[in-house]
């Protein structure tokens, strides 16, 4: 087995235990980038020097017995979105090119503590808007299961990078989906945590009140070991919650432990094999002790139509700051009005523009109330809906994504069918819940995601669930 | 069509972007369709309901002055599109309109 083969809890015990060196795994690792990433695309840049650095630093720790956390010496990479001092960070887009970052993200500071090896930055979808990492200004990333498909997005290049064994593991955002739906697209296990858990100081915003920082990793138990590490309360965040840390509490069945199919939210359109993977998968929670019901969960199609409201209204103030006046590209036009409208015309891909235009449509005057309003109380609603259905269940499951990995270019000419991707995802954003998504089986050879939600910070009773799933296969 | 040609160019005008004739046409077009899709919200019953509010925790930091970090000024600094010495440069703001008269 090939050191960039093992999982986080594996290279752990071995680094531990003095079987290995932290250099060794990382170079491990680079070699696997060079080898794949020319096809791949799922690194877009690589430390190559920092991270070999970074390891041998580790393993010098680990001879003075002062290894600093979990993550010591554990090679990882990084969405292109997340502020990484001294290094460029983009988003994805054109109009970052050369942007250098000025501090560290809470979540890489995180990550420096605990001594972690970065690797380097993974494409993604331009600030963080699609479905498919295809709307990046530097060339889609390919699914590692199949080069002519998509890996899903907007965090594809963390997806494609964890599966295809680049690294151990990954950080992505997720603000509609953007986690959980490539980590099903390519196979591997996708968090996006509670609202609140993480904090997104660093985090170049997209919907600030949906946007959330979580990991990608090949098991259940590493993607825990990185949301430890991750989480916690932040001054410099003032949506991150005080409230009791997450801990993994492991669980050797399912018993007791009841599961919501809102079936009603599962409805038409979905790929027939995902469904039966899907299937499948519940008959295993299941036949592991769980007690299956079908719940009530309205405002199904409702919370889509609500995030692309909601979400656009955010993304077209988030971005007014890209201007080309402080950082990044600027068009010199005459007079300065010009140098702002070339400059964003210019830079700006067009999926970012369709946002920012129908974020600015609906929060205009006379449209405000109509869509702005109304979207926010059927978000009201939605979450409601999701509190009556965690009365009678504690986790909830559904499909990740209705269809498996598609073709390059099938969906970028409709953005609606692109959008209809996240139909599964985007309530859970909306409603401010944790989900994951593990792979359940293949449909047309290609993998399918399974997603538990759960309470509002009961990150532990879904991650518990999810091991005994994936153990069971 | 929901929104016509008009009010499409004056949206790209509030949102500082440079579009051509034919880039109008095809975010008209895709502006439509999505709207279309949301307009599902409008039948939703939402009397008496409040617009939701994500909860924040509400201290505010002292407002002092706080240290520099040498590293992160240095690189503020590069990334300005143009500066002259530590000062940014940027085109002037009371400029005259394009087309008036000397």
């Amino acid at each position: 087995m090939k050191l960039n083969e093992l999982t986080i809890t594996e290279a752990r015990k071995r680094l531990d235990a003095g079987d290995i060196t932290s250099v060794d795994l990382t170079k491990a690792c680079l070699d696997e980038i060079k080898n794949l990433n020319p096809q791949l695309n799922a690194f877009i840049e690589i430390y190559e020097a920092d991270a070999l650095e970074q390891a041998k630093r580790s393993d010098e720790r680990h001879a003075k017995s002062e290894c600093y956390g979990a993550l010591d010496g554990i090679p990882l990479g990084l969405k292109d979105n997340l502020l990484h001092q001294g290094k460029e960070t983009t988003s994805g887009s054109k109009i970052l090119q050369g942007h250098i970052s000025a501090y560290d993200s809470t979540v890489v500071r995180k990550l420096k503590e605990q001594g972690a090896v970065i690797l380097g930055r993974t494409n993604m979808d331009e600030f963080a808007m699609g479905s498919s990492t295809e709307h990046s200004c530097y060339g889609p990333t390919k699914n590692p299961r199949d080069l002519e498909r998509v890996p899903g997005g907007s965090s594809g290049g963390s997806a494609a990078a964890v599966a295809a064994e680049m690294c151990l593991g990954a950080l992505g955002s997720d603000t509609g989906g953007s986690i959980r739906q490539p980590a099903a697209l390519c196979g591997t296990i996708g968090l996006k945590p509670t609202y609140g858990r993480v904090s997104r100081f660093g985090l170049m915003a997209m919907a600030s009140s949906l946007d959330q920082i979580g990991p990608f990793a090949r098991t259940v138990e590493d993607a825990a070991i990185m949301l430890e590490a991750l989480q916690g309360a932040d001054p410099l965040d003032q949506t991150t919650a005080d409230v009791e840390p997450f801990v993994p509490k492991w669980k050797k069945d399912l018993s007791g432990v009841r599961i919501g199919l809102p079936r009603q939210a599962w409805g038409a359109g979905m790929h027939a094999g995902v469904r039966r993977a899907v299937e499948q998968g519940i008959d295993v929670l299941k036949s592991r002790g769980a007690e299956i019901k079908e719940v009530e969960l309205p405002y199904a199609e409702e919370s889509l139509a609500a995030y692309y409201v909601i979400m656009p209204c955010e993304v077209s103030a988030n971005l007014e700051r890209f201007d080309g006046m402080r950082f990044g590209q600027r068009v010199k036009g005459e007079p300065l009005f010009e140098t702002y409208a070339k400059t964003r015309a210019l830079n700006f891909g067009p999926e970012a523009r369709r946002r920012i235009l129908l974020g600015t449509y609906a929060l205009s005057r006379g449209y405000y109330e109509a869509y702005y309003l109304q979207a926010k109380r059927v978000q009201t609603l939605i979450r409601r809906a999701y509190a009556d259905a965690f009365e009678d269940v504690d986790i909830l499951v559904t499909p990740t994504a209705p269809n498996p990995a598609f073709r390059l270019g099938e969906k970028t000419t409709d953005p609606l069918t692109m959008y209809l991707e996240d139909v599964f995802t985007v309530g859970v954003n909306v409603a401010g819940l944790p989900a994951v998504s593990v792979p359940c089986g293949l449909a047309d050879g290609l993998p399918v995601g399974m997603q538990l939600i759960g309470r509002h910070f009961d990150e532990a009773g879904i991650l518990a669930a999810a091991k005994v799933y994936s153990d069971s296969r | 069509m929901i929104l016509t040609r008009d009010e499409v160019r004056r949206l790209a005008d509030l949102a500082r972007l440079d579009l051509s004739e034919e880039e109008l046409a095809m975010v008209e077009q895709d502006l439509d369709k999505i709207l279309g899709y949301v307009a599902r919200l409008k039948k939703v019953e939402t009397e008496g309901v409040e617009p939701f509010t994500m909860p924040a925790r509400t201290e505010w930091r002292p407002d002092v002055e706080l240290p520099c970090d040498h590293a992160a000024r240095e690189i503020i600094l590069s990334n300005f599109p143009e500066r002259v010495g530590d000062l940014l440069k940027t085109p002037g703001v009371f400029d005259k309109p394009k087309g008036s008269k000397a």
